[in-house]
This record gives structure tokens, C-alpha cells and sequence, in this order.
């Protein structure tokens, strides 16, 4: 991790998007809204990322999506969604959200006991569904703003303020604490590359989709990103926030 | 004994009135209402028309093609989006430049988005719920459910006229088809130092190698 951070400190620092010349108004206004100065590095650091999610991580992800039989696949998911259960209460608590963080107990202790150790998402077949949440979200909900777009090694898009709570959600994880105070190192690695191997597959058709129609892929998943990001910080609840869209009347 | 089945009676009729009549006297549909449910409906018989046409999989791609044009250009709001998209840059190109712009622009909806449409159109559509929109549109909240995983949500942006009611925007788990493509071309026009010329370019190089590209 700390690697990655020097790697793309070296990088931003290597190459900054020029700013427009101050007198050309829409020029520098564009160039905020865009909020992406270090956008040269952020592209090459983006093409470093797709140059390893096409040697590694999408070959293993298409062979787990199509090998793997569809009952293991649902146990794994469902293993590694429990497994984040104390990480999603934490920033339930943080966000205010009595509701939800009552439901993520409900959850992690019946499909921890009556669901086998999480292999079983019987808290959802009783009503209570899942969600997710994280420590990025709770800065958002705090009301800091989210930085400038950065496109991280490995990790792929974010920003400082989504930065810190991929940081601070490490930290707070009990698994994370108990592998290290175990020496099971290999237990968190392990649980790393499984999610994912289960979140590239999950999002192959959408990135496949998006990478065949779109003119520039680095733009696309660029603005992608921070509308998840916004729809997740809502709660997909999109409240009256959706940009109005100014196309006039139907022809 | 004949009073007490009147008393009876007048409690029933009352009971009536204000268990079921009044209730339904208060719903009556107001005219928002009213565009709400039809907006609703329009996305629900979207969706069947779309499994008709679409859902057919050993069709070839040339006539999946062809009959997601026909749908696409019936019920969204193509030149609209278009525009939209471009934003900002519509107005610095010339007439003939918004005129291929268009053109290109529907062909690339149409040959991008035709094998999602086929993925999803044998899939199971529920419209949960339905909001009017600042402006007259409504957003059509739906799910549609996955053969695997959690269902998807997809908003449908729909406006209407008195006559008819047209798609101006598709919401999937937060992110807008037309923002999506708005920051995609507006990316491709800066490069390409603020010239229209230059995002036409790359449509024409794009349509060409997706109608080539066999799926």
C-alpha cells in the first residue's frame, strides 16, 4: 500500500494537466468542474491498471465466473460480504443511521450462527436485506468535500477523501487486526483477492459494455465513478438530486 | 326487530362511505398523477415490446439491429439527447456539423446499446415506484431482476407532451447514460481543442468498428 502511495505521489507530481490561461473564462471553468489536474498521470497510471487487469485479474475473473459453479459462487459472496459486517456497522454508527446499523447486526448474527460462519444469507430471505457501507461515505456524509479525481495503482479510481476511508476502513477491520495479531497476514491477503476476483466479475459486463461503446474509456469510468460514488453516499436514494435535465420539450 | 336491521343498515351505509368512498373520493387521480401512471405504464409496455423484439437470441445481429432502432427511435428522445450530451459545444457547430452529429450519434446509441437491450430484455421488469420531476418529466423507478445476484435498479427519465411520452434518460444504479456520454464527448472534444469536426471523427471511426465487431 505504501508503495502505491509513493508511486502515485511520483507520478502527480511528474505531471499536472496545464491550467487554462486565466482570461479564458470558460476555459478555467471547464477545468475545475472537471476536477482532475493531475489528469496526464492519471491516465498513464490508468493504463498501467488495464494493462494488469488484462494479464491477471480478468482472465482469473471470467475463469471464476464461468468455471465456478454458481452455488460456490453465491457461498463466497455471501462469506465476504459477512466478513465486511463491522466495517459497515462502524460507519452506520458514524453516519447517524440507527436503522441500518441494527440491521447489519441483525445480519452478521444470524447468518453468522443460523447462516454457518456467513455461508448462508438467510438474514436476506427474512427480510433483511444488506448494504454497504464505508468510511469514504461517512467523510461525504460529514460534509468533506471529495479532493480531486485520482486514479490510484492497483485500486483504480478515487479521490483523497475515498483514499483515506479505503485507509481508515483497513484499519478499523477486526479481520485485518486479528490476522495481524495472529500472524495470518496470508488470511487477509487471501480475503483481498478474493473480493477481488468477485467484484471483477461481478462488474465484467458493465466495464466490457462501457470500454466497447465509449470514445474515451478514461473520461467514461471517470464520471461512472463519481456518480456511484454519489448514488452510494445517498444510499441509492436519489433525492431530488439528480442533475435537471435541460433538454426542453419532447419533439 | 325492525329497527335494529335499520340501525343496522345506516351503520353499513355509513361504514361504507367512510371506509371505501370517502377514501377513493380523496385518491382521485390529479392531472400529475395521471402523467405519473402513464409514465409507469409506458415504461412497463417498453419493457414487454422489448422482450417481442429483442429477446429472440438466435436472431441475427443484423435484425436485432434493426429492430432496436425502430424502438429506440420511437420511444426515446434521440435528437434531444443528443444535444444534451454535446452540452455546451451544440451551439459552436455549424448546421451541417449538428446535422451528421445526430445522425452518428443514433447510430452509436443503436449499435452500442442493442446487445445490452437483448441481455436485459428476457429479464423481469418491476416498476416500484414513480415521481414527478421538477419540469414536467417523471422518473419511473424499476428493478429488473438478474439471473444471478442482487436485481438491478434502473431510473427511467420520461417526458411527455399531450400525445406522446419519450425516454430522456436511463438511471442504472446511480449512473446516467446521458452524463456518462456527456463527459465521454466532452473529453474527446477538448482533445481535440474545442472542435466538433474532431468528436465526428471519432464517432464515424467508432460506429464503423462496432457494426464490424461481430457481438
Amino acid at each position: 500500500m505504501l508503495a502505491a502511495f509513493m508511486v502515485l505521489t511520483l507520478a502527480l507530481t511528474g505531471g499536472c494537466a496545464t491550467s487554462p490561461h486565466p482570461a479564458n473564462a470558460e476555459a478555467v471553468a471547464e477545468f475545475n468542474a472537471l476536477n482532475d489536474p493531475g489528469e496526464p498521470a492519471n491516465r498513464a497510471v490508468f493504463e498501467v491498471n488495464r494493462g494488469l487487469d488484462a494479464a491477471f485479474l480478468k482472465p482469473v475473473a471470467l475463469a471464476y465466473r464461468d468455471i465456478t459453479p454458481q452455488f460456490f459462487q453465491d457461498r463466497i459472496k455471501a462469506v465476504l460480504d459477512n466478513l465486511r459486517a463491522p466495517v459497515i456497522f462502524f460507519n452506520d454508527m458514524l453516519q447517524g443511521e440507527l436503522e441500518r446499523a441494527v440491521a447489519t447486526v441483525l445480519r452478521f448474527v444470524l447468518n453468522s450462527s443460523l447462516g454457518i460462519l456467513g455461508l448462508n444469507d438467510i438474514a436476506t430471505d427474512m427480510g433483511i436485506e444488506g448494504h454497504d457501507e464505508d468510511f469514504g461515505q461517512t467523510l461525504a456524509v460529514w460534509g468533506i468535500p471529495e479532493g480531486p479525481y485520482v486514479m490510484l495503482p492497483l485500486f483504480g479510481p478515487s479521490n483523497p477523501r475515498d483514499a483515506i476511508g479505503m485507509v481508515v476502513d483497513f484499519l478499523i477491520d477486526p479481520f485485518n487486526t486479528w490476522a495481524g495479531n495472529t500472524d495470518r497476514d496470508f488470511a487477509v491477503f487471501s480475503r483481498s483477492a478474493a473480493r477481488g476476483v468477485d467484484l471483477r466479475a461481478t462488474y465484467m459486463e458493465t466495464l466490457d459494455d462501457l470500454e466497447k461503446s465509449s470514445l474515451d474509456f478514461y473520461a467514461a469510468i471517470r464520471s461512472l465513478y463519481r456518480q456511484r460514488r454519489v448514488n452510494e453516499i445517498n444510499n441509492g436514494d436519489p433525492s431530488a438530486k439528480l442533475p435537471v435535465i435541460n433538454i426542453g420539450t419532447v419533439p | 326487530m325492525v329497527d335494529h336491521n335499520r340501525t343496522q343498515a345506516v351503520l353499513r351505509g355509513l361504514a361504507f362511505i367512510f371506509v371505501v368512498a370517502l377514501p377513493l373520493g380523496f385518491a382521485t387521480p390529479s392531472a400529475a398523477d395521471e402523467t405519473e401512471e402513464k409514465a409507469g405504464s409506458f415504461i412497463r409496455s417498453l419493457a414487454a415490446e422489448a422482450i417481442r423484439s429483442l429477446a429472440e437470441k438466435d436472431a441475427p445481429r443484423d435484425i436485432r439491429i434493426q429492430r432496436f432502432r425502430k424502438l429506440f427511435n420511437d420511444h426515446f428522445a434521440v435528437n434531444s439527447i443528443g444535444r444534451f450530451v454535446l452540452g455546451g459545444n451544440w451551439k459552436k457547430a455549424s448546421k451541417d456539423e449538428q446535422k451528421e452529429y445526430l445522425v452518428l450519434f443514433e447510430d452509436l446509441m443503436v449499435v452500442s446499446y442493442v446487445d445490452r437491450f437483448s441481455r436485459y430484455a428476457g429479464e423481469n421488469l418491476e416498476v416500484t415506484r414513480t415521481r414527478a420531476e421538477n419540469g414536467g418529466s417523471t422518473t419511473v423507478f424499476s428493478q429488473i431482476s438478474r439471473p444471478t445476484g442482487k436485481p438491478v435498479m434502473v431510473l427511467w427519465r420520461v417526458g411527455s407532451t399531450d400525445k406522446t411520452m419519450k425516454i430522456l434518460d436511463v438511471i442504472v444504479e446511480g449512473a446516467s447514460m446521458s452524463q456518462t456520454l456527456r463527459s465521454d464527448f466532452g473529453s474527446i472534444i477538448r482533445q481535440q481543442d474545442g472542435k466538433v469536426s474532431g468528436l465526428i471523427d471519432a464517432l464515424r471511426l467508432k460506429t464503423a468498428s462496432l457494426k464490424a465487431s461481430s457481438k
